[in-house]
């Protein structure tokens, strides 16, 4: 129905002017906010557009997808650390942020970061940003965590929890080992660590539903976890528990909102996207559901003070401890990978 | 007499258009691509995005000579088999006594509730399974609910999960394979076996065992094969138990963007699993 | 043991496997009425799930899309599969090959055959879609059906269909009147296989459908990574409910377990 379609939008949108009514097309993780079903009807009532969504569960089908289905999509979420490599293949265009009213409001670092701007153009607007480190159950600590040795610690074996990721896992025990995450150079410190960590596992998970049922069920009371899915499980489904930028410091992503290359409607896809980083969006998105922490610093400082994200990540102290993911050459994503599968293997 | 060579001809004629449809389906949606997917598999890089690659047996070298590939296609072969073992013990008698023992007026139904699980999803039912595996779960409950009994640990997160899992999906291909030949059997064929005096054991071993093989063969190999490269259940009951060549080849295409290793490693376990159905249809067929 | 003893301990034996097999579907149903999102006991009755569901449409339509593809493919792929199957029986040059070929589509990691597929489709033009998703649906189903109702027919004695000829019947006629009726359970069975592989199947329906479509499984696998509530639990078990209504309603009309 949409191929007939888009050829009749294009024409409106031009007999209208450029705010004729488009249908646009996003691709994200499920659930991760631009799905939001009053988000969505908000825009499409004040804009007229509409909005479809196409969902991702891992950032190699995300970009298979751009890849594979060129002028599908018109918006699409991708990690700072992918963003380089999206803009060299050709998946995403630069973007011209003429028009939209939040984008002053970013956070300037933000707004500048490298990996964003690749070829000096903004290829991706900076959305939202979190970090990995770790969750637990309160009512299993009386004195909260603050280490990563924690999950090293003999009175927790079986119970301690760990995303089914190897670069995430290499990067951990990189922290672990004193090392900064994007300049590891001992590999075997790594490997001796992980290994180390191993016996002490119940299990490893792999989406925020394993985390929750899991942590919910006391498969381990302690995991590592991303601190907005952390606001979730708290917010949305009243889990007990708290979570630690740890002491060794912990991993930091960037999350930008792209628009792929062969979209035909740009202007609708940047109406979205300001949408978005919008402070209206943004704090109730914040206070229903539970979302990582805003690039747009007005949006942040509209948060309560009671506010997750303003208590774990307004502190200037974790601020500092935590490292921003750079890209990772795909070679190294595979050595990273075997290692992890050599370790989960057992050999 | 042979028939003459016009009506072989059009039998010919006919036998081919009854293969054609299926066959040229298949080659236009599974095997043009599967051979797209095997060139593939001779290249150092996924060809995409301007990226270089050449051609090279390297791909196969790692899956074949490095130890981490062959000793996870050696469990996933035995898992597989383990499986299939399961699968053949519980489900052959069963599918004869479904053949056999009960009535007519139940059997249709019965035949059907055997199909049913298969209609519900199979992520829904593992996660049941995780459900009931685990411990202070539902079977714990149950159990110290109604004895005073008290259950120590959990089956979740051990390779007998893992099995539990797989055997419950893939049993009614037994069943109902082994069904579909039983059922062929007739009566009066064993009346008169038991009229000439042998005992329902030698019954079962002489003549039911033998005419049921195929059906129960054609439903072994249903299980045995796509459990090979499980990564469902391995992946949700094992935990860290969860490790096998299917989650590996899932991982070249999720984790990393190594389409040509992936092509490989499923081409070795395609080859692993065609191997061991050659070697073992000889002996299904000498036990006829 | 007596006759009767070792009939009574086959139906038993029937039992526990049918048992084993509803376990995990009656915990899924149970759970469907359970309070708690995460499965957490004590039970606590409640129809909040269904309500949820009844307000979510994005998982109702993609339930009904499931089911008219499914009904699709199992019209189409038993068809097609017990057409081959007969094809097969007859010993066909080459019959080897071709009962080997039946293999990858099921030995291949549904991942890769999904991205293979939707390669391939990207570069020949037929690209994703409904049409897309039934054209790899029923490309899978069909080696079931085949592998199923060949079971079967190895199973036919070809002295009744000989004899039928004998006595002047056609080739036609020997087998509509003497094979086909032997051969409707394992076309049944095969049909059921096929409905139950493109109802459940998840992989290919990512990969190859259109962005805004959906289908059941897909709905589910995505659904897990966010947030996978009972609501799932809720559509799956009145998926069951109601096919199991319908089957045993067709038992009944049908009577199949009188054919042998």
């Amino acid at each position: 129905m949409t191929r007939r379609l888009a050829p009749v939008a294009v024409a409106l949108a031009f007999a209208a002017g450029s705010a004729g009514a488009a249908e646009i097309r996003v691709l994200n993780w499920k659930g991760y906010g631009t799905d939001e079903t009053w988000a969505v009807e908000a825009f499409e009532r004040s804009t007229g557009h509409t909005v479809v969504h196409d969902h991702f569960n891992s950032e190699q089908e995300m970009l298979t997808k751009l890849r594979t289905n060129p002028g599908a999509y018109d918006v699409v979420l991708i990690n700072s650390a992918y963003t380089r490599q999206a803009a060299e293949e050709g998946l995403i265009q630069p973007i011209d942020t003429a028009g939209m009213r939040n984008v002053d409001d970013l956070a300037p670092d933000m707004a500048t970061n490298e990996e964003l701007n690749a070829n000096g153009a903004l290829h991706g607007v900076p959305w939202v940003w979190g970090v990995t480190g770790f969750a637990y159950d309160r009512r299993e600590f009386e004195e909260a965590p603050t280490s990563l040795e924690v999950f090293w610690d003999p009175a927790l074996k079986g119970r301690v929890g760990w995303r089914d990721d190897a670069l995430e896992a290499v990067q951990f025990a990189a922290l672990a080992t004193g090392q900064s995450i994007n300049d590891i150079e001992d590999m075997q410190a790594v490997r001796d660590k992980l290994q180390a960590l191993m016996p002490q596992l119940a299990t490893l998970w792999s989406s925020e539903n394993d985390w929750n049922r899991f942590m919910a069920s006391g498969d381990f009371v302690v995991a590592t976890y991303w601190s907005g899915s952390a606001n979730r499980s708290r917010t949305n489904f009243g889990l007990p528990v708290e979570f630690v930028v740890p002491e060794e410091g912990a991993i930091g992503w960037l999350d930008g909102l792209s628009i792929p290359a062969g979209s035909e409607n740009v202007e609708a896809a940047k109406a979205f996207i300001d949408w978005m980083i919008d402070p209206r969006f943004y704090v109730q998105w914040d206070g229903e559901v539970g979302a990582p922490a805003s690039a747009n610093l007005e949006a942040a400082a509209a948060l309560g003070d009671q506010a997750f994200n303003r208590i774990v990540l307004g502190n200037p102290e974790a601020i500092e401890r935590i490292e921003i993911m750079g890209p990772v050459p795909e070679e190294t994503r595979r050595e990273y990978l075997e290692l992890w599968q050599e370790l989960k293997a057992g050999l | 007499m042979r028939p003459p060579p016009s009506l072989r001809a059009r039998e010919a004629r006919g036998t081919a258009a009854l293969l054609a449809p299926a066959y040229l389906w298949l080659t236009a949606a599974v095997f043009v691509p599967l051979a797209v997917m095997l060139g593939l598999s001779f290249l150092t890089e996924t060809p995409f995005g301007g990226r270089d690659w050449a051609v090279t047996l390297g791909q196969y070298e790692d899956a074949l000579g490095k130890p981490l590939y062959r000793e996870l296609l050696r469990r996933s072969l035995l898992l597989a088999g383990e499986v299939t073992l399961w699968c053949v013990v519980i489900g052959w008698p069963a599918a004869f006594v479904l053949a056999k023992v009960i009535g007519p007026r139940r059997r249709g139904a019965l035949f059907l509730l055997t199909i049913l699980p298969f209609w519900s999803n199979g992520l829904v039912r593992v996660f049941s399974w995780a459900i009931l595996l685990r411990g202070a779960g539902v079977i714990d409950w149950a159990v110290e609910g109604l004895t005073p009994l008290e259950v120590e640990g959990s089956l979740l997160f051990t390779r007998e999960a893992v099995v539990i899992g797989l055997v419950h999906a893939y049993l009614p291909y037994v069943v109902l394979t082994g069904y579909l030949s039983i059922s062929a059997i007739g009566d009066d064929l064993l009346e008169a076996a038991r009229s000439l005096g042998a005992s329902r054991w030698l019954v079962f071993l002489r003549v039911v065992a033998p005419l049921s093989l195929p059906g129960v063969a054609a439903g072994a190999a249903l299980v045995f094969v796509p459990v090979a490269g499980a990564f469902m259940e391995p992946r949700i009951l094992g935990g860290r138990e969860g490790t096998f060549l299917g989650t590996v080849i899932e991982d070249q295409f999720t984790a990393v963007f190594n389409w040509p290793f992936g092509a490989a490693l499923s081409f070795v376990l395609l080859a692993a699993v065609l191997a061991v159905l050659a070697v073992s249809a000889p002996a299904v067929r000498a036990a006829r | 043991m007596s006759g009767r003893g070792w009939r009574n301990a086959g139906r038993l034996w029937l039992g526990l496997v049918l048992l084993f097999l509803y376990l995990p579907i009656a915990v899924m149903a149970a759970m469907s009425l359970n309070a708690s999102p995460f499965y957490q006991l004590p039970f606590e009755f409640s129809w909040r799930w269904y309500d949820d569901l009844a307000g979510n449409r994005q998982l109702q339509r993609a339930a009904w899309t499931s089911i008219w593809i499914a009904l699709a493919t199992a019209a189409i792929a038993t068809a097609l599969g017990t057409a081959a199957a007969v094809a097969l029986h007859r010993g066909p040059r080459g019959r080897r090959v071709l009962e080997a070929l039946l293999f990858p589509p099921i030995a291949v990691p549904w991942l890769i055959t999904g991205t293979a597929m939707l390669v391939f489709f990207f570069l020949v033009g037929i690209g994703r879609g409904n049409g897309a998703v039934l054209v790899g649906h029923v490309a899978l189903a069909i080696p079931y059906v085949v592998l199923v109702v060949s079971a079967r027919l190895r199973a036919l004695d070809p002295a009744l269909e000989e004899a039928a000829r004998s006595l002047g019947a056609s080739r036609w006629t020997a087998f509509r009147r003497v094979t086909l009726p032997f051969l409707a359970p394992g076309v049944i069975a095969g049909a059921l296989f096929a409905f139950a592989v493109s109802f459940d199947q998840f992989v290919i329906s990512y990969f190859l459908q259109a962005p805004g479509q959906t289908t059941l499984p897909v709905e589910i696998y995505a659904a897990i990574r966010k947030g996978f509530t009972p609501e799932i639990n809720a559509v799956s078990t009145l998926v069951i409910g109601v096919s199991m209504a319908l089957l045993l309603l067709v038992a009944r009309l049908v009577r199949f377990g009188d054919l042998r």
